[in-house]
């Protein structure tokens, strides 16, 4: 097999799925049917905080064709959710956001189920709608959560009123910090909520057997995710549910925990049918989850020579009604709140509030683009004050290797300076003010760094050795549409040394896949890789085994051969998997089946170094660098912002798929420049005001340059698959930052509040010019 | 209100049952059972439905059936020729340009009428002809790459 | 499928009189349906849905544009957007129209929506409305008394709303003669390629040998219920030579006009400070245009 092109790790093959996807027959929910399915709707509340007197269902189930009407009547009281079990599956009692489901409708037709939903009658008395996370925290405000004390936590959650969790971190003395800085710089920053926009709308279909076991198939990032969450709402035993993922059309954090997974396996059991419900844009964006809003004051002290002393920021989170990932999202933004830098003296803290409006939840970032942001925008502001360059006084503060994270977590690998180095090569940072705009329009050129973890929690492999030496894999992790299963396979066929043809790959399934806690949180390549590494390692041991008796050898004296074949060292003695497999089968051993679990272990917070208190996770992940550089014109009439070019350097410690992690730093890049430019979901009053793609607008072609330059860095994380680490959510944390920082260069002026629409931009640009 | 109408959709002429209001896409989808085509807004906005209406690019959930009768529709179900991938499918697979494919089809369909069109675009005019059809997930660049590929191999 | 539930029928007619015809026998609720762009959406929104709906596809009329031996350019309302962006009889200050074409919403959009369409739903951030009153346009209306025609800006009634009587339809946009020396700039400000306008400015002006402005007409979109022509401004332009302390004069008697309200694409303070500003880029860009041919 020598020369033969393995399509094992660093090269970057088709995708396993690219015929299907090309072709147009990939299945998708929306493209899954059942012999007699029926088809739900859903009916949306339509204030935004009230006590639910009742309901009246009459009408609807007159419209010919319904088959069932469920209310939170219907619907036993488990509640779920990741951090703080504060959800139903459906509104229960009580409303606590405008849009939320309080109905379900099902009907022979989806147009019958819609229909139907809208002559639920749902008797409300209405309480104050809290809007803000302020308003939550108000005196005599009214209370969203008044069991909160009563619900279940799986952190040592600090909660009260409508404050969901508060967490803190404290490093070193940030009083002496401050005192020592001769320069303090100080600036509160905002930014908007996020919709995630997968182009595919959340949908599930659910089946029931005669032994009331059901199958339920969705748009999900986590099988396992969705097990545990239908079960805990509906008080389900987990081995009476089977969770399956049909392919899934983007997620971005909006699929991974619940949408109306439970709604549809609550209706196949009152209904003893397939049921299949299939959100519409609107109901998508009214009732999922989005990203969270923060509110950052941030307060940095240093040296005249550059040298960071101090840093103290404190957060304000928008959590929704519901929990959902948000205690994660605010402790995990306040580990981040320091950025790549070495900052001895410094705390964090922050505030997670309910509010009356829709769950905010994960999004690729996780609350480190919002902090990072603040950080990085006001890193610049001391650049300019001290009349330093903004590059160089990043480098002078720049975690070193060997180095530990803020709280006192291990950083085993550190790319940050050559992303440094080569990003600023290849941009001509240094040459930047050289570059010239076009007439009526202002150039700048703006930088920011970056890191974010790539880990969390527990993960699986299985590889089983078919009689043929073929292999199959299977991991429980969801492509999402990210190439986890390509890349999976890659990592299986490197450590086998056999071609990547010779993988195959199961589908997640609860029943048979092992537990994979999700896509998510950078993790794949880095968590389930390790878990495909360590089962490959298992197989490698009992072909070993096998070829030992075979040849007559000492396992110590075989190796693996390219193409599946074990061989003696320094021997042309060999066996093929093939020839192991078939012995395994029929004749010794039993079939070859190597496994591997484990969960990630590195703690979170050295108790030595740091003071902390309310986090969310113990043990949180390895870290990915980021160096981030943007030329943007900005228009002298409107104000409008456009990013003429990137460079984009990112250590993923080993990229498995080198075309693969250009798509995440690049789709990251495009999508974090709508966050920083014109996305934005707005509320008019309790209601979302722009539900629609024709309101809400996303980055096209020609919104989006051309030139957005991935650069990828190596540094080998020692623990990693073959080095790897993982590259999904770093390549977004830091373009808002790097943009506003391009246009405060452009302007002359910093914009403090995402998006960085015209009219911000402009009323800078004028504000300016007054002032001079 | 069901009415028969009469819809040649990849060469194939059949009579679906479909009210007056009822969309090209929904007759597609769950009539004629060709989900390539996807639903992604319902409002002619991200370019998922996208579909060849006698060689035109248009909205599919935009498209009144019963307005189309006797125009030739092409799907992506219909576009490879005898089995053969069309350029610029094969050039999508060689650009690694599809993340989760939800978009995949209007693009390319976009992409095959914009290059019977303009078989040497610049990589702007690319950018302007896909600049109805939304990827959330790759940032265009593999896309815009792929349309160009297609177009250096003399190809729609 | 989803709205299978309202009973509507389905009509194609042949010619503008059977239209007109089946509108009037189905009253209120029957819609025509030109390319669908804007109605069908509506639909699938369930925010209209009509008893009976009027094709205008089959009628041939509809579908032509001929440049007249007056000089007039008549436009049918069944033309798409594709086809007006790429007009060959928009010459001059008519060019006010086919950039507003070219710039709705995107290529397969442009593909399908038409001008009768997009001008019978008024939206106030739509791009032909203002272009059209730049342009001094008629709109050709047939209804169950016969054909009418009006001006652009007597048809924009505001905030989706026009001078269409029940059972009328467009049958086509009439461009008046231009002269060669007349150019024509339709300037528009949104926050995505494709999205209505957040702001425009349409203008149309002709000049004299020694490049004097000898008639002018400017019209804003976005920045109410309908295109806001400002007549003032106008003759204050006219007689200059586009000098930029008589642009920003102009532009300040065209804010008094605006009636502009917050909405997602922006608020009504923003969109007050930016017309202006388009107002002077639109001018510049004629007059830079303009000089090198001179």
């Amino acid at each position: 097999m020598d020369g033969i092109d393995m399509q094992g790790v660093g090269s970057s093959p088709h995708r396993l799925e690219i015929m299907e996807k090309v072709t147009g027959s990939a299945e998708y929910i929306a493209d899954l049917s059942r012999p007699n399915m029926l088809h739900a709707a859903i009916t949306q509340s339509t204030v935004a905080h009230a006590k639910i007197l009742g309901y009246d269902i009459s009408d609807a189930m007159a419209v010919p064709g319904v088959v069932c009407v469920l209310t939170g009547e219907d619907f036993p009281d488990g509640r779920m959710g990741a951090f703080i079990k504060d959800e139903h599956a459906i509104a229960k009692d009580k409303i606590r956001y405008f849009g939320e489901p309080v109905a379900v409708v099902a009907a022979e037709t989806e147009a019958i189920a819609r229909e139907a939903a809208k002559r639920v009658i749902v008797k409300y008395e209405e309480l104050p709608a809290i809007l803000s996370p302020e308003e939550g925290l108000a005196e005599g405000a009214a209370i969203i959560h008044e069991d909160l004390d009563s619900y279940i936590k799986v952190f040592p959650a600090i909660s009260s009123g409508n404050m969901a969790s508060y967490t803190e971190l404290n490093e070193g003395d940030l009083e002496a910090g401050f005192a020592e800085a001769d320069l303090v710089v100080e600036g509160t920053y905002d930014t908007a909520p996020q919709a995630h926009l997968a182009i595919e709308p959340c949908g599930a279909l659910a089946d029931i057997d005669k032994q009331g076991r059901v199958t339920l198939w969705s748009a999900n990032q986590s099988v396992f995710r969705v097990q545990a969450n239908v079960c805990e709402s509906l008080m389900m035993p987990m081995g009476k549910l089977r969770c399956l993922t049909p392919r899934v059309g983007g997620g971005f954090g909006n699929k991974m925990e619940p949408h109306i997974q439970p709604l549809v396996v609550r209706m196949t059991q009152a209904t003893k049918r397939p049921v299949k419900m299939i959100l519409n844009r609107e109901e998508d964006f009214e009732c999922v989850r989005a990203r969270h809003p923060f509110k950052v004051r941030c307060k940095t002290g240093v040296k005249k020579d550059g040298t960071i002393t101090a840093r103290e920021v404190e957060v304000l989170l928008d959590c929704g009604a519901f929990g959902d990932d948000s205690p994660g999202v605010l402790g995990y933004s306040l580990l981040m709140s320091l950025g790549p830098y070495r900052i001895p003296n410094s705390k964090a803290s922050g505030k997670l509030v309910y509010t009356n409006k829709l769950r905010f939840g994960a999004f690729r970032g996780f609350g480190n683009p919002q902090v990072a942001f603040a950080g990085e925008t006001q890193l610049d502001q001391i650049a300019e004050k001290l009349g330093m360059d903004p590059l160089d006084l990043r480098q002078k503060n720049l975690i070193q290797p060997g180095d530990v994270w803020f709280g006192g977590g291990q950083v085993a690998s550190n790319g940050l300076q050559e992303c440094v180095d080569k990003a600023r090569a290849a941009s001509d940072w240094d040459n930047r003010k050289s570059r010239t705009a076009p007439k009526g329009k202002r150039r700048g050129t703006g930088v920011a760094l970056s890191a974010h973890i790539s880990g969390l929690l527990g993960t699986g492999a299985i590889i089983r050795v078919f009689e043929d030496g073929s292999v199959a894999l299977n991991t429980g992790a969801v492509d999402i549409g990210q190439g986890s299963d390509t890349v999976l396979s890659q990592m299986c066929a490197e450590a086998l040394k056999i071609p990547l043809e010779k993988v195959s790959l199961a589908s997640p399934d609860t029943d048979g896949s092992p537990y994979n806690w999700g896509t998510t949180a950078s993790r794949v390549t880095y968590t389930t890789g390790r878990a495909v590494v360590g089962a490959a390692a298992e197989v490698e041991k009992q072909l070993k085994e096998h070829a030992a008796q075979m040849l007559e050898c000492s396992e110590m004296d075989l190796e693996l051969r390219p193409g599946g074949i074990v061989g003696v060292s320094g021997s042309d003695k060999e066996v093929s998997f093939h020839q192991i497999s078939l012995r395994a089968h029929w004749a010794a051993g039993g079939p070859i089946v190597g496994h591997h679990t484990w969960v990630f272990n590195q703690p979170t917070i050295d108790p030595k170094r740091a003071v902390c208190s309310g986090i969310p996770f113990p043990q949180v992940g390895v870290f990915s660098f980021g160096c981030l550089i943007v030329d943007t014109l900005t228009d002298e009439a409107s104000g409008k912002t456009e990013v003429a070019e990137a460079w984009s350097a990112v250590d993923v410690g080993k990229a498995i798929n080198p075309s693969s992690v250009e798509g995440q730093i690049v789709g990251g890049f495009v999508q974090g420049m709508g966050f920083a430019l014109t996305e934005e979901m707005v509320w008019d009053g309790p209601k979302l005001a722009n539900p629609t793609l024709l309101d809400y607008k996303v980055p096209t072609t020609l919104d989006t340059p051309y030139n957005i330059h991935s650069i990828i860095v190596e540094a080998a994380e020692p623990d990693g698959p073959f080095g790897a680490k993982g590259a999904g959510e770093i390549g977004l944390v830091a373009v808002p930052a790097a943009i506003a920082n391009a246009i405060a260069d452009a302007i002359g002026g910093h914009v403090h509040s995402l998006p960085m629409k015209p009219e911000k931009v402009l009323n800078k640009m004028l504000e300016i010019e007054d002032a001079t | 209100m069901s009415q028969p109408v009469t819809l040649t959709v990849n060469g194939k002429t059949s009579d679906v049952s479909c009210g007056a209001t009822t969309t090209l896409l929904t007759v597609l989808r769950d009539t004629l059972a060709l989900t390539g085509s996807k639903r992604g807004c319902n409002q002619g906005v991200c370019g998922a439905c996208t579909v060849l209406v006698d060689g035109a690019p248009m909205r599919s959930c935009l498209t009144l059936a019963a307005n189309i009768e006797g125009q030739n529709i092409t799907t992506i179900e219909g576009l490879p020729e005898g089995g053969d991938l069309k350029p610029i499918q094969q050039a999508i697979i060689d650009s690694d340009a599809v993340q989760c494919g939800f978009c995949t089809s209007g693009m390319i369909l976009t992409a095959h009428e914009f290059l019977q069109r303009n078989s040497n675009p610049s990589i702007d005019e690319i950018r302007t002809a896909l600049s109805g059809n939304i990827c959330r997930c790759s940032g265009y660049r593999k896309i815009v790459d792929a349309v160009a590929l297609a177009a250096s191999r003399g190809g729609a | 499928m989803l709205t299978s539930m309202t009973k509507t029928d389905f009509q194609k007619p042949k010619t503008v009189e059977e239209a007109v015809t089946l509108l009037k026998e189905a009253g209120d609720d029957a819609r025509p349906i030109s390319g669908g762009a804007t109605l069908v959406a509506l639909m699938n929104a369930r925010l209209v849905q009509p008893s009976r709906l009027v094709s205008l596809s089959a009628i041939d009329e509809l579908t032509q544009c001929t440049y007249q031996s007056d000089g007039s350019v008549r436009i049918g309302a069944m033309r798409r957007h594709r086809q007006t962006a790429f007009e060959s009889n928009l010459k001059a200050a008519h060019q006010v129209v086919s950039g507003a074409a070219s710039q709705i919403a995107n290529p397969p959009v442009r593909n399908m929506g038409t001008i009768g369409g997009s001008i019978s739903f008024a939206d106030p951030a739509a791009d032909y409305p203002p272009s059209l009153v730049a342009a001094n346009a008629e709109i050709e209306i047939a209804g169950p008394e016969g054909r009418r025609r009006i001006p652009a800006e007597e048809f924009f009634l505001g905030w989706y709303e026009t001078a269409l009587e029940p059972g009328e339809i467009v049958t086509a946009v009439i461009l008046p003669p231009v002269s060669e020396s007349s150019v024509g700039q339709y300037e528009k400000l949104c926050r995505i390629a494709g999205d209505f306008a957040l702001a425009s400015v349409a203008v149309t002006i002709d000049f004299n040998a020694s490049n004097t402005v000898t008639s002018l007409r400017l019209a804003v979109g976005g920045c109410g219920g309908g295109p806001i022509r400002v007549e003032a401004a106008e003759q204050a332009l006219i007689g200059t030579k586009l000098e930029l302390d008589a642009v920003v004069d102009a532009a300040e008697l065209v804010v008094a006009e605006l009636d502009p309200i917050d909405d997602v694409r922006g608020s009504a303070e923003y969109r007050l400070k930016v017309v202006p500003r388009l107002l002077q880029r639109a001018f510049n860009n004629l007059v830079e245009t303009r000089e090198p041919a001179q």
